[in-house]
């Protein structure tokens, strides 16, 4: 059954799914703290038009789509901070902008575009080399980063005021989240879609939380659920030719629900 | 004469454009327990996010003796906060992610403290909010500080709850030396347990001692002219 690794695209494809399980399973604890489903969801669609920008001017649509997630984090994070505005509506905006633009982009590039879809649906398939060494090497510093931060991203999630007494530059430091946060969401389009990116996110952390006994547990429970799912999702998605990233997503689902089954109190 | 705690000269704050505490004038004493009173939006919260460095003021703030503030020397317990109730942060994580930390035995001593040594491995979201309000305190006073400000710290908690926090606030006190500045709400837990009052609606209306410095006019300034003084023990 394992035969298909040997496959060099799937080789790719396992490699990168894996690395995505780690980094976005370890922000997703920080992202269900502190209530930022909305926030990786609203950058994941609004990252289209830095896709667009990138198939237009052909130049790498995955460089130009973290590039362009960088400015939208940027920009939530001084709206939220400058207007009085509450922080869904300001992602309200910025999402639906950013899908409007893109859409608008894309326009502009007559006939069939396989690279749209592929970042609309996700695609295994298209995973390069290329991908594969900017997905690890960004996904390394995001965890570096938050693995050197954690404890004061926790105390900032919890209470930014007891952060804040305990010396913590907290501003600074959400501004840096906001960014690998942005960052990370955009790392799984190739492989989940846009429009599905953030589950990986959320779904593995949900699914821990109904087993995990300490914020440690949650974790490990977290990145172990979230390489399970991407594995298998990988797995059935080539047995039964299903799209990878619905496939990914439908199981990670499927495991949330027989957690709720099988959760202890 | 005693070493001076707390010295606040001609404090003033504006969030948002806003007044929200004009021209603030008072000093505490080291070993003095201090209640801030007034209504909702008084500035309670903000004169003590001040004090601590939260928000930019104009004025002068000089603690211990020092313009400048050691986060070792201060405590700080924030309102009352919750958070999702699955969420598994055990106790003895959230105090080992505090920064003051510098030996992991300051946590079970903290524990001690408070007397909540038995609950270190239990999820704080699942604790009830008295026993929360104590592991709040167990993180202030992790590095022994001098100061210790609490902000509204019997919001959420039940009467029972209510009288072992006090009795915690008056051991740190009279056991440890500690400095507490506190606002509240409750008029009779400051005649019993505060030494000095400070009574705040943007501006200041008293300080001093509580017998002393509550009277009928200074509560009406506060919270209206239907306001009666409440019987208390003294």
């Amino acid at each position: 059954m394992l035969e298909i690794f040997e496959l060099a695209f799937m080789q790719r494809a396992l490699i990168t799914g894996i690395i995505l399980a780690v980094v976005l399973a370890y922000l997703g604890v920080l992202v269900i703290l502190r209530k930022m489903s909305f926030f990786a969801d609203g950058i994941a669609h609004a990252s289209l038009a830095g896709v667009a920008i990138g198939v237009l001017a052909s130049f790498y649509p995955l460089v130009s789509a973290i590039a362009f997630s960088l400015l939208m984090g940027l920009l939530i994070y001084y709206l939220e901070e400058k207007s009085k505005l509450s922080s869904d509506t300001i992602i309200g905006i910025i999402f639906s902008s950013g899908l409007a633009l893109g859409a608008m982009l894309m326009s502009f590039k007559s006939g069939y575009q396989p690279e749209l879809i592929s970042f609309l649906f996700g695609n295994i398939l298209a995973i390069t080399w290329l991908d594969l060494i900017i997905i690890s090497a960004v996904g390394l510093i995001i965890i570096l980063f938050v693995k050197f931060y954690y404890k004061k991203l926790v105390l900032i999630s919890l209470n930014e005021d007891l952060a804040q007494a305990q010396g913590i530059r907290s501003k600074r430091l959400k501004l840096v989240f906001y960014l690998s946060l942005s960052v990370a969401v955009v790392l799984a389009i190739k492989v989940l879609g846009l429009i599905l990116a953030s589950a990986l996110l959320i779904i593995p952390v949900a699914t821990a939380k109904s087993f995990a006994k300490s914020l440690q547990h949650l974790n490990f429970l977290a990145i172990f659920i979230a390489i399970i799912t991407v594995f298998l999702g990988l797995l059935v998605s080539y047995y039964f030719d299903l799209s990878t990233g619905p496939t990914i997503v439908l199981l990670g689902s499927v495991f949330f629900f027989l957690s709720l089954l099988f959760k202890k109190d | 004469m005693k070493d001076k705690a707390l010295e606040i000269k001609n404090l003033s704050v504006s969030l948002g454009g806003m007044n929200v505490l004009q021209n603030i004038n008072f000093s505490l004493e080291k070993g003095e327990v201090a209640a801030l009173v007034g209504p909702n939006g008084a500035g309670k919260s903000t004169l003590i996010k001040a004090v601590l460095g939260l928000v930019s003021y104009k004025g002068e703030i000089k603690i211990l003796d020092s313009k400048r503030k050691s986060i070792y020397k201060l405590g700080y317990v924030p309102q009352y906060f919750s958070f999702d109730l699955e969420f598994p942060l055990t106790v003895n994580e959230f105090l080992s992610f505090n920064t003051k930390l510098k030996d992991k035995r300051e946590i079970d001593k903290a524990l001690k403290e408070v007397e909540m040594y038995k609950y270190k491995n239990h999820k704080l979201a699942k604790l009830s909010g008295g026993q929360k309000q104590r592991i709040l305190i167990a993180q202030a006073i992790l590095s022994d500080p001098e100061l210790l400000f609490l902000d509204e710290p019997t919001t959420g908690i039940d009467a029972s709850g209510e009288k072992g926090f006090y009795e915690i606030i008056e051991h740190l006190n009279k056991v440890h030396g500690t400095t507490i500045v506190m606002s509240s709400h409750e008029l009779s837990m400051v005649y019993k347990y505060a030494d000095k009052v400070i009574c705040l609606n943007q501006e200041m209306y008293c300080s001093g001692n509580p017998n002393k410095a509550i009277t009928k006019d200074v509560l009406e300034k506060l919270y209206g002219k239907d306001t009666e003084l409440k019987a208390h023990s003294h």
